[in-house]
């Protein structure tokens, strides 16, 4: 190759790096190693209202200032629930950097409110960490919530006189920013480790 | 003149009984608060015979019921349905593990914590039963 092919192809490939990082700052979702960060296609969430734990009105503006992940689950959930939030638990505890760790806020969201009420959440999501908080509301006032962060969810064969029915939820695991926006997703199966270095990564990067 | 030990071997070479046996490897149960009436339960099953082996049901006294149910994908949510019949084929294993196949442990008659050992039953399609103990871990 000559000179003068080697300085249009060192252009091009200059050209080229900063169309490509021009796209990965506006328009995609950026892939993390355990999730997806959407930069700044973040979504402000809508106006929702639910009750924690600890009997607190959660609603958008509590969410203000720190980063969120939230779960959304029920307490009889005997596999994927206790497996996600204790994975959640590991991950919180394997980041290194306290600043970080001082920014993260964990929710648990209960999308059974008939079984899950303040008192069962408050022991189930402790038992995993103390810092946690549970929290739900209605079912009108959970769809506003969950609608805006795609997360489904649903209860079969619930008949009256019989306590035990289904409760059907997607898995992923949402994170939500200190301007109260849908900021990121972490799908199912989870891992700790990875999302505690995509975690580092995002709230440091900020 | 045929001996009471000829006669008792001969009884069962030619006995139609011959009782399956699965093997039960690292069976936990993960804990939860008491206030959460279910537990779910994981182990490896092997099944390292000529035949296919069936598990039909579980019971046990430490929970009023125990099913066998698998986490699936459905719609973007995640679901369990229940397996009435769990088939290890020959020469086979099978895993029930977290996010897929694990034991649905309802109503604990105590507060479980890590570290206790409760004990199942297994019936299988012969109508055998077997014991399997269960570790219950944080």
């Amino acid at each position: 190759m000559n000179k003068s092919s080697i300085a249009i192809v060192a252009l091009l490939a200059l050209i080229g790096g900063f169309s490509i990082s021009w796209v990965i700052s506006s328009n995609k979702p950026i892939e993390l190693e355990a999730g997806l960060w959407f930069g700044e296609q973040a979504r402000a969430l809508p106006e929702f209202e639910l009750v924690d734990h600890s009997g607190q009105v959660l609603n958008r503006t509590s969410l203000t200032g720190k980063w969120s992940l939230m779960f959304f689950g029920y307490t009889h959930c005997p596999d994927i629930c206790p497996a996600s939030l204790q994975t959640m638990s590991d991950m919180v505890q394997a980041i290194e950097d306290p600043d970080v760790a001082a920014a993260l806020r964990v929710y648990f969201i209960s999308v059974d409110p008939d079984r899950d009420n303040a008192e069962v959440l408050a022991s189930y999501v402790t038992y995993f960490n103390p810092d946690f908080t549970g929290a739900t509301a209605i079912m009108e006032k959970l769809k506003p919530l969950t609608r805006s962060l795609g997360i489904a969810h649903d209860i079969r064969n619930k008949i009256e006189g019989n306590p035990g029915y289904d409760v059907d939820h997607s898995s992923a695991i949402v994170l939500i920013n200190p301007n109260a926006e849908f900021a990121g997703l972490f799908g199912a199966p989870h891992d700790a480790l990875a999302m505690a270095r995509d975690l580092t990564r995002i709230v440091e990067y900020n | 003149m045929i001996t009471s030990r000829l006669s008792l071997v001969l009884l069962l070479i030619f006995s139609p009984i011959a009782l399956a046996e699965l093997e039960f490897r690292d069976p936990w149960i993960k804990n939860l608060p008491a206030s959460v009436p279910v537990r779910a339960g994981y182990m490896t099953i092997l099944n390292s015979q000529s035949e296919a082996v069936s598990i039909v049901s579980l019971r046990s006294n430490a929970f009023t019921s125990i099913e066998i149910h698998q986490t699936i994908e459905q719609d973007g949510m995640m679901r369990m349905e229940q397996v009435t019949n769990l088939k290890i084929e020959s020469n086979s294993s099978v895993h029930l593990a977290p996010g897929g196949l694990h034991l649905m442990m309802m109503n604990p008659s105590e507060p479980t914590q890590p570290g206790d050992l409760l004990e199942i039953l297994v019936v299988l399609d012969d109508g055998s039963e077997q014991r399997v103990e269960m570790q219950v871990m944080k």
